[in-house]
């Protein structure tokens, strides 16, 4: 009887596990603010970018794009995957953003470090450091692009300001 | 790199149903030999392929045939790791419900139920995405921190 009981629970916390987990994947956190989410960024673009990993410092500041998606992947994680292939297009298509895809299968302190429990779990960060927003899961493309549109160089006001 | 293993992704979710059932069945019953039959399960899956896993080999040959063939593919490392993990739980709800520490297999079987049904009714891979909070809980897990 206690088996049935045990099933009975297990099956009703599962269903509320996943419709959250659905509900969160891809969807966009603002970061900063309020700090919410485990390591949050100090406020001086300094040590923004001090209180970061190595790995992640030197994917920020590798190159010099006004947003950097960090995204932490491990072997095993299929929608890793599917968020590298995303992730990869639009950064190739959006002036000023790139994509850094690390594998912290074997470096558990860096997820830990910047308080990431799950991946895909994808990470914005501006050239100095500070953190804008995550993603869980596989990030949906156009609302990702509407997130980062004020951080992006925009074509059109470039344009407009050379004139 | 070496090539990766792709499979039907529909196949390791039609397990994880499977899975699910027997696993429940097992909680209601307590009758722990069906519960060393799916550690088996398990261990073939992660251990050996998932090509000769059992509930590959029912899908493949009864269910696959009924549905639309389908060009989507996912890797296999990630399942065959969800196995492993799966089988760990088994195998330790597995001792203890025949060890009579029937609260051990209780726990252990509802976590491996758990996993399951989220992989089943949600396609969530539970153990694939939490891999770095598991590794973070192993004890083995001391690298120079």
């Amino acid at each position: 009887m206690t088996g049935v009981i045990v099933a009975g629970v297990t099956l009703v916390a599962a269903v509320v596990v996943g419709l959250v987990v659905r509900a969160r994947n891809g969807r966009i956190r603002p970061s900063g603010g309020s700090s919410s989410d485990g390591a949050a960024p100090g406020g001086a673009a300094d040590s923004a970018l001090d209180g970061l990993p190595t790995e992640v410092r030197d994917a920020v500041t590798g190159e010099a794009a006004e947003v950097t998606l960090v995204q932490l992947s491990t072997t095993f994680c299929a929608p890793c995957r599917h968020t590298r292939a995303l992730l990869t297009h639009v950064a190739e298509r959006t002036d000023g953003l790139r994509h850094v895809d690390l594998d912290v299968t074997d470096k558990p302190d860096i997820a830990r470090d910047l308080g990431v429990l799950r991946t895909p779990t994808t990470i914005a960060y501006a050239r100095s450091g500070a953190e804008l927003l995550r993603v869980s899961g596989v990030p949906k493309r156009e609302e990702l692009l509407a997130a980062l549109e004020p951080r992006l160089p925009d074509a059109e006001s470039a344009a407009q300001r050379s004139e | 790199m070496s090539a990766p293993q792709a499979v039907d992704p529909r196949g390791p979710r039609f397990a994880a149903i499977v899975t699910t059932v027997v696993l429940v069945v097992v909680l209601a019953t307590g009758w722990w030999p069906l519960l060393a039959a799916q550690t088996v399960v398990f261990a073939i899956g992660a251990f050996v392929g998932l090509k000769p896993a059992p509930y590959s080999v029912l899908y493949r040959l009864v269910v696959a045939p009924r549905l639309q063939p389908t060009e989507e593919r996912e890797d296999a490392a990630p399942l065959r790791f969800a196995q492993a993990v799966g089988f760990a739980f088994a195998l330790v709800g597995t001792i203890g419900y025949a060890s009579g520490v029937t609260a051990l297999g209780i726990v252990a079987t509802a976590l491996a139920l758990f996993a399951a049904f989220l992989n089943g009714a949600f396609g969530f891979c539970l153990g694939c995405e939490m891999y770095l909070l598991l590794k973070r809980l192993s004890p083995r897990a001391g690298s120079a921190s």
